[in-house]
């Protein structure tokens, strides 16, 4: 693909997919022509009719209020789960992995409903706790083994029991809670509104931006342990530094939105068949295309059908079927 | 003799099982030394220790003079430079790209220009320039080894440390370079490896040392011995070919040395 629409891609996307997504909803309401003919009459035709004048009050609100916050809140929740994953695969030097298949989403999510059913610390806390407590389980049990299916094998058992404690919680808590962490685990956008989003810009943009600055160490990071030492640079604390990085976007995203699987595991790919694996040029990249892209699903999960379907259903369908392509796929060195 | 390295009373285990025994041995400056044995003798070990990668060992390992754990991780960089056995990418990184992480120790958080420079720089002191925006996992075996070598020349070393650099490539590369490492020892620097191949060693290197029995042990002088000591190592027959002044050492299998 030719450079420059590789950058247009990742660059200038971004600014029509957000103003469109502005405009679809799962009411058919505020749709762009009437939104437009509406905010036309009231700043050249100050005169609007009583049910135009009421109309057009609405319109404001659902853009404002609902659709605003929930456009943004996508957007960093899909550049944040796109760069944990970029970075996980990295450090594991696994095409395989995303916080999903480490078990991340799946400590955090027990962490949160812990915290969510028997409300003893902050949620996103609780989240990022169990999410940290999956990774290094999941990097303990992989290191006894060895190569690329092991630390997929662990991920997923770690998953597992994570996903069991889960259970556990769900089962414990009263009909009325259930419901939410049930429509919360399935990763639901709808939630989206201002307050959480306060909750969620902060460690957000402050895990993007320390991955950014340390985009090319996880270059060197990548060609493994004695080839990092050999040149002169000790992996523990990077790597270390920048799994806490992933861990804490995937923990915030979890605690906010629920589980959106498989959208880390993708999403990466989709950046280096465009741009190469120097993550100097893929990170900044993930973060455009990984909000971007997650937008565009999200457009669809809330149009296609006259009922929203949870985003996190939306990519667990499309991530599974290309997790199944990544395995066929015979360049995976398997050892 | 200026010694590059010099490695007093180490002794290694993993667990219960010895790996290397009061090891005393140096390696002369300005030399290209090869180091043979067999599979699973120690040598890699004694190479991690060598470079600083390995901990938990008793004894000193000393870089022209310094215990080598007293030097930062930048410091060592830039004395030694590293081929381990095993290094493997499934990205598709650039050669470019993994020749800049040969900078790491010096340029933190991004290459800087003169890094670029040496890229080019590097590329033409190997002849590889062509390769320069090819994939790295799409390169042959011989090509892959020699862009690990540009890579550890990117930090110019003065001691160049090889873990079986000849492993897997083919006739024209293995020659090839051993002639390189060969001209990076006229140009000053030490050449160090581990090698499986007696016959192209002998071919190329100035200095033997024999893995044997958890100890390092240097070459002897005389023919004779030398073929004594290989066998010893080895447990194979080895004869000499002399052929218009040229030395070979060649392995011979069991019963067909009569």
């Amino acid at each position: 693909m030719k450079k420059s629409i590789v950058y247009i891609i990742c660059y200038a996307l971004p600014v029509p997919v957000i103003l469109i997504s502005l405009f679809i909803g799962s009411t058919g309401q505020a749709d762009v022509g009437t939104a437009l003919a509406l905010a036309y009459k009231s700043v050249f035709a100050p005169a609007l009719s009583a049910a135009e004048a009421e109309s057009w009050m609405m319109i404001q609100n659902i853009i404002y209020n609902v659709r605003l916050p929930r456009v943004l809140m996508t957007f960093l929740v899909g550049a944040a789960l796109s760069v944990s994953g970029s970075v996980l695969q990295g450090i594991f030097r696994n095409p395989l992995v995303d916080s999903y298949v480490l078990g991340i989403s799946s400590g955090a999510a027990f962490g949160a409903a812990l915290a969510m059913t028997f409300v003893l610390i902050p949620v996103s806390l609780a989240a990022f706790a169990g999410g940290i407590l999956a990774v290094g389980m999941s990097y303990l049990v992989a290191r006894s083994g060895s190569g690329i299916v092991s630390i997929v094998l662990s991920g997923m058992v770690i998953s597992g029991m994570f996903a069991a404690g889960l259970a556990i919680v769900q089962y414990l808590s009263n009909p009325y809670k259930l419901q939410a962490i049930v429509q919360w685990t399935m990763g639901n956008l709808h939630a989206a509104s201002w307050q959480e989003l306060q909750r969620v810009y902060g460690p957000v943009i402050a895990g993007l931006v320390v991955v950014y600055i340390y985009r090319w160490r996880l270059n060197i990071l990548s060609l493994g342990d004695d080839a990092a030492k050999a040149t002169g640079v000790n992996p523990g604390l990077d790597k270390w530094i920048l799994i806490g990085c992933a861990t804490l976007l995937t923990a915030i995203t979890v605690a906010a939105v629920g589980m959106i699987s498989f959208y880390g595991l993708f999403l990466p790919h989709m950046v280096r068949m465009m741009l190469g694996a120097d993550n100097r040029k893929a990170i900044p990249a993930s973060i455009f295309l990984g909000g971007t892209f997650l937008l565009v699903i999200d457009n669809f999960s809330r149009s296609l059908f006259a009922f929203e379907i949870p985003v996190g259903i939306f990519t667990m369908l499309l991530g599974g079927p290309f997790f199944i392509y990544l395995m066929r796929k015979n360049k995976l060195n398997w050892n | 003799m200026e010694k590059a390295i010099d490695i007093t009373d180490l002794s290694f285990s993993y667990g219960r099982q010895s790996i290397l025994r009061e090891v005393n041995v140096s390696f002369a400056a300005h030399r290209f030394s090869v180091l043979l044995g067999t599979n699973g003798s120690g040598k890699s070990t004694l190479f991690k220790a060598m470079t600083g990668l390995l901990s938990g060992y008793e004894g000193i390992v000393k870089i022209k003079g310094t215990p080598v754990r007293s030097l930062t991780h930048k410091q060592r960089a830039s004395q030694i430079g590293y081929l381990p056995q095993f290094y493997q990418t499934v990205f598709p990184f650039t050669v470019e790209d993994i020749l800049l992480t040969g900078r790491a120790a010096f340029s933190g958080f991004a290459p800087a220009k003169r890094d670029r420079a040496l890229v080019t720089q590097v590329l033409a002191e190997l002849g590889l320039e062509r390769l320069r925006q090819k994939l790295f996992p799409e390169l042959s075996g011989g090509e892959q080894q020699m862009v690990m070598i540009g890579r550890l020349l990117m930090q110019d070393p003065e001691i160049i440390i090889l873990d079986e650099p000849t492993n897997h490539l083919d006739v024209y590369y293995q020659h090839f370079l051993m002639n390189k490492l060969k001209a990076f020892v006229e140009e000053g620097r030490t050449v160090i490896a581990i090698m499986h191949n007696p016959t192209l060693a002998y071919q190329f290197a100035d200095d033997f040392f024999f893995m044997l029995d958890k100890m390092v042990v240097p070459a002897v002088s005389t023919a004779e011995q030398e073929l004594e000591m290989l066998k010893a190592v080895y447990h194979t027959d080895f004869l000499h070919i002399s052929h218009e002044g040229l030395k070979i050492v060649l392995p011979v299998g069991e019963g067909m040395l009569k």
